[in-house]
C-alpha cells in the first residue's frame, strides 16, 4: 500500500513550493540533482517510485526533447561548434543551457508530481474548506480532485458492459484506439448525466456551504507545521531574492 | 387557501409538463400531510411517482421550459407557481423541509467524499454543526441502522442496497420535517429492510411527515395511514388497475439428469484492493433448464459471483466451468441500467456490437415486441421511465439468445408488467434448455421464478 505524508498538506505543498523558486533562481545542476535525488528517495518511501519515474518520464520526455533541439542543436549564440551541418549547430555553450534548463524543469516536474502522490486529495479537500478559503473553492477542488477516480471507475464500467455484449477491442495499440473510440462517447455523456443526476441533490444538501462551515475529517497539524510553513513562504520569496540579489548589484 | 395547523405540507396541484413534452405528466392531485403521518403513493413505472416526489422536494419545476401550475403550503408560506411564472426556490432552504430520496440512491451520495462517515456528514458539515456533535449523532444513527461496519467503507464501493441504506441514513441525519422516500427498500436485505422500517417507525413517532413512492405496497406501505394510486398522472385513492397474469418459469420443472452448463467448484472470489475473499469455497452447478437464485445479506458477493460467472472476474482459487454448446453463449443483466445503456435510441441500443446482417441484428424487433419497447424502439433509453430502461437493458442480452442469463436484481425498478414480461423471457430461456442464474433480495420473486435459491454468507461479518 502506498503511503501518505502525516503532514498538512499545505506543509508539503509550501516546502515544494520554496525548494522549486530557491532551485529554479540557484540555477546550479548540483543543486537541481540533489533535489530530484532527494524526491526520488521520497517516491521510495511512499512506494510510489515507480509511478513517479513513469509520470515524469512522460511529461519530461517531450519537453526536454524541444529544450534540446530549441538551445542545443540550432545554437546561434556559442562559440565551441561541436558540429555544424546546414540549419544544425551544435555548441558546447548550447548543450549546456539545455542541461540547466532540462534540470530546472525536471525539479519542477518531479517536485510537483511527488506532491500529488505524498498528499492525500481527500486530506487536501478538507485543507481547503477548513482553511477560510471561499467554499467555491473548496468544491472546486474536490470536483477536480474526484472527476479522474470517478471516470476511471466509470469507463471500467463501460468496458465490462461492452465486453458483455461481445465488443472487445482488442490488444496492442489497436486494440487501446478501439476501446477509447467505444469507451469515449457513452463516457462523457453518463458523466455528463451523472453530474446533472447528481447536482440537484448535492445543492439540497447545502454542497457547496454558502455560509459557516465545518469538517467532520480533521487534518494533521501542529504549531511546529505552522511555523514551517511560515518559513517556507518566506523562502519562496527571500530564497531567490538572496540568489539573484548580488547579480543585480553586479549589473548596476 | 392556508393549510391546517396540523399539516406539514400541503400541494394543489392543477398540471405538471417537462419541458417538450405534449402532455402533462401530473394533473389533479390534492395532497396534505400531517406531521407523522405516512402516505403511499402507488402505481407503476412512468404513472408519475417520482416526478411527483421531485415537485414535493422542490426539484421540480426546472427554470427553462417546466411547467407547474400548483399551489404549495410549507414552513407557513404559500408558494404559488402559475404556467410561465414560478417563485426561485431556495434548494437548501426547501431540503431543511423536504428530504428526497432518489430512486436511484447512487445520485444522493457526493462522489467527493472518502468514507460512508464522511458521506452522512456532508449535510451537517455545510449546515456548520460542530464536530463532536457530528461524531454523536453519526454514531446514533450507525447504532440504529448497524451501519457501523460501513462508517469506514468507500460509498463509492457500496453494493447497490448498501448505496440506498447509506443514502436514507444522510437524509435523516439532516431530519427534515417531510421526507419523500422513492422505493427505499429496493435490493435491501431483509436486515436491513427491517432496520429501516424500524427507522421509518421512529421518524414518524418524531413527528416526520413521510411520502412513499412504490411499485408494490410492501412491508413499509402496509402501516400507511393513506394509500393513493397514480395512474395516467392522476391520484386515485382505490386501485382500479388490473393485475396482469404471471406464467412464472418456476412451474416448469428441471430435469435432474439435465446436462450442467456451468458450474462453480470450490470457488474464492473477491477484488484486488480486498485482502479477504469475498465469496469463499463457493460450489454450485446450474442445469439447462433451471433457474437459480442466490439471495444473501447486501455486500455477501451475489453480484460478484454473477460477474464471475460472467468471465469478467477471475477466481482466486477454485474452478468455474461453462459446459454450453458451441455458440452458446453466457449474458448478464447489470443491477444499475445506467452501466448497460449508452446509445442513442433503444433500437441502437439493443443492436449494439452486432453483425449487421447476423441472426441476431434481424432478432431485435422480435425482442422489442416480447418486451413491449417496440414502440420506443426510437426513443433515447434515458428519456424512457426506470422499468422501461430496465427491460432495454434486458433486450440487450437477449437479443443474443444466452444459454446461460445471469441477472443482477432483476427486479429491480420494474413495474408489475415489466415483472410480466420478465417471467416470460425467463420461461422462453429454459424452454430452449439454457440455465438462469439471478441474484436478488426479492423473496416473492424467487419464490415464482427459481427452482432453488443459493444462500451466501455475510462476507467477514459485514452487514448492511
Amino acid at each position: 500500500m502506498p503511503r501518505t505524508a502525516p503532514l498538512h498538506p499545505f506543509t508539503v505543498l509550501a516546502l515544494a513550493a520554496a525548494v522549486v523558486a530557491t532551485t529554479t533562481a540557484a540555477g546550479r545542476w548540483w543543486l537541481s540533482c540533489t533535489v530530484l535525488l532527494g524526491c526520488l528517495l521520497l517516491a521510495v518511501w511512499a512506494r510510489r517510485a515507480r509511478r513517479l519515474a513513469g509520470l515524469a518520464a512522460a511529461i519530461l520526455a517531450p519537453a526536454w526533447g524541444s529544450q534540446l533541439l530549441i538551445h542545443g542543436m540550432v545554437d546561434t549564440a556559442g562559440s565551441q561548434v561541436l558540429a555544424a551541418a546546414g540549419p544544425l549547430r551544435i555548441t558546447a555553450e548550447g548543450l549546456r543551457l539545455a542541461a540547466e534548463l532540462g534540470l530546472r524543469t525536471a525539479v519542477l516536474v518531479v517536485a510537483g508530481l511527488l506532491c500529488t502522490l505524498l498528499i492525500d486529495r481527500h486530506d487536501l479537500v478538507a485543507a481547503v474548506d477548513l482553511s477560510g478559503a471561499p467554499p467555491q473553492l473548496g468544491y472546486l477542488v474536490a470536483a477536480t480532485l474526484s472527476l479522474l477516480p470517478r471516470l476511471a471507475q466509470r469507463q471500467r464500467a463501460i468496458g465490462e458492459a461492452q465486453a458483455l455484449r461481445g465488443a472487445a477491442a482488442g490488444a496492442g495499440p489497436l486494440g487501446w484506439w478501439r476501446r477509447v473510440r467505444l469507451r469515449s462517447v457513452p463516457l462523457v455523456l453518463s458523466a455528463l448525466q451523472d453530474a446533472a443526476d447528481r447536482s440537484t441533490h448535492l445543492a439540497a444538501r447545502g454542497f457547496p456551504a454558502a455560509g459557516p462551515h465545518t469538517r467532520l475529517r480533521s487534518v494533521p497539524d501542529s504549531a511546529g507545521q505552522r511555523r514551517l510553513r511560515r518559513i517556507a513562504m518566506a523562502c519562496i520569496v527571500l530564497g531567490p531574492l538572496a540568489v539573484l540579489a548580488p547579480t543585480w548589484m553586479e549589473l548596476a | 387557501m392556508s393549510a391546517g395547523r396540523d399539516t406539514v405540507l400541503r400541494l394543489a396541484l392543477e398540471r405538471f409538463s417537462y419541458s417538450g413534452a405534449e402532455g402533462d405528466t401530473l394533473r389533479d392531485i390534492d395532497l396534505s400531510l400531517a406531521p407523522g403521518s405516512l402516505t403511499v403513493i402507488a402505481g407503476d413505472s412512468g404513472s408519475g411517482k417520482s416526478t411527483l416526489g421531485a415537485v414535493l422536494a422542490g426539484m421540480l419545476p426546472r427554470h427553462g421550459g417546466d411547467e407547474l401550475e400548483a399551489t404549495l403550503h410549507l414552513a407557513g408560506q404559500e408558494i404559488r407557481h402559475t404556467a410561465g411564472a414560478g417563485p426561485r426556490i431556495d434548494p437548501v432552504g426547501w431540503a431543511r423541509q423536504v428530504g428526497m430520496l432518489p430512486q436511484d440512491a447512487r445520485h444522493y451520495l457526493s462522489g467527493v467524499r472518502e468514507t460512508v462517515e464522511e458521506e452522512l456528514a456532508l449535510g451537517l458539515e455545510n449546515a456548520g454543526v460542530p464536530r463532536a456533535r457530528m461524531r454523536e449523532r453519526i454514531a446514533a444513527l450507525a447504532d440504529r441502522l448497524g451501519l457501523h461496519a460501513l462508517l469506514p467503507r468507500d460509498p463509492g464501493k457500496l453494493s447497490g442496497g448498501q448505496e440506498r441504506l447509506v443514502a436514507l441514513a444522510a437524509l435523516a441525519l439532516d431530519a427534515p420535517p417531510v421526507l419523500v422516500l422513492d422505493e427505499p427498500l429496493a435490493g435491501l436485505d431483509a436486515a436491513a429492510a427491517a432496520r429501516v422500517s424500524a427507522l421509518v417507525g421512529r421518524l414518524r413517532s418524531a413527528s416526520t411527515a413521510l411520502v412513499l413512492l412504490t411499485r408494490s405496497r410492501d412491508r413499509l406501505a402496509a402501516g400507511a395511514d393513506r394509500v393513493l394510486f397514480l395512474r395516467g398522472g392522476s391520484c386515485h385513492e382505490a386501485d382500479t388497475a388490473v393485475a396482469p397474469r404471471t406464467a412464472t418459469a418456476a412451474n416448469r420443472r428441471p430435469l435432474s439428469h439435465a446436462s450442467v452448463l456451468l458450474e462453480f467448484a470450490g470457488v474464492d472470489l473477491g477484488y484486488a484492493a480486498s485482502a479477504e475473499p469475498i465469496v469463499a469455497g463457493l460450489d454450485l452447478r446450474l442445469r439447462a433448464g433451471e433457474c437459480v437464485a442466490l439471495t444473501g445479506p447486501n455486500g455477501s458477493g451475489k453480484t460478484t459471483v454473477l460477474k464471475a460467472a460472467a468471465g469478467l472476474l477471475r477466481p482466486g482459487a477454485g474452478e468455474i466451468v461453462h459446459r454450453t454448446n458451441p455458440g452458446g453463449s453466457v449474458g448478464m443483466l447489470l443491477q444499475n441500467p445506467a452501466d448497460q445503456l449508452f446509445e442513442r435510441t433503444v433500437h441502437r441500443e439493443v443492436a449494439f456490437g452486432l453483425p449487421r446482417r447476423g441472426p441476431e441484428a434481424a432478432r431485435v424487433p422480435a425482442v422489442l415486441d416480447a418486451l413491449g419497447l417496440a414502440a420506443a424502439a426510437d426513443t433515447h433509453p434515458y428519456e424512457l421511465p426506470a422499468s422501461a430502461r430496465r427491460l432495454v437493458a434486458l433486450a440487450t442480452v437477449l437479443v443474443r439468445e444466452p444459454m446461460v442469463l445471469l441477472l443482477d436484481e432483476p427486479t429491480e425498478a420494474l413495474d408489475a408488467h415489466g415483472v410480466e414480461r420478465l417471467h416470460m423471457a425467463l420461461g422462453a430461456v429454459l424452454e430452449r434448455g439454457g440455465a438462469v442464474l439471478l441474484a436478488s433480495h426479492d423473496e416473492a420473486f424467487m419464490a415464482a421464478a427459481a427452482h432453488r435459491v443459493h444462500r451466501l454468507g455475510a462476507p467477514g461479518g459485514i452487514r448492511a
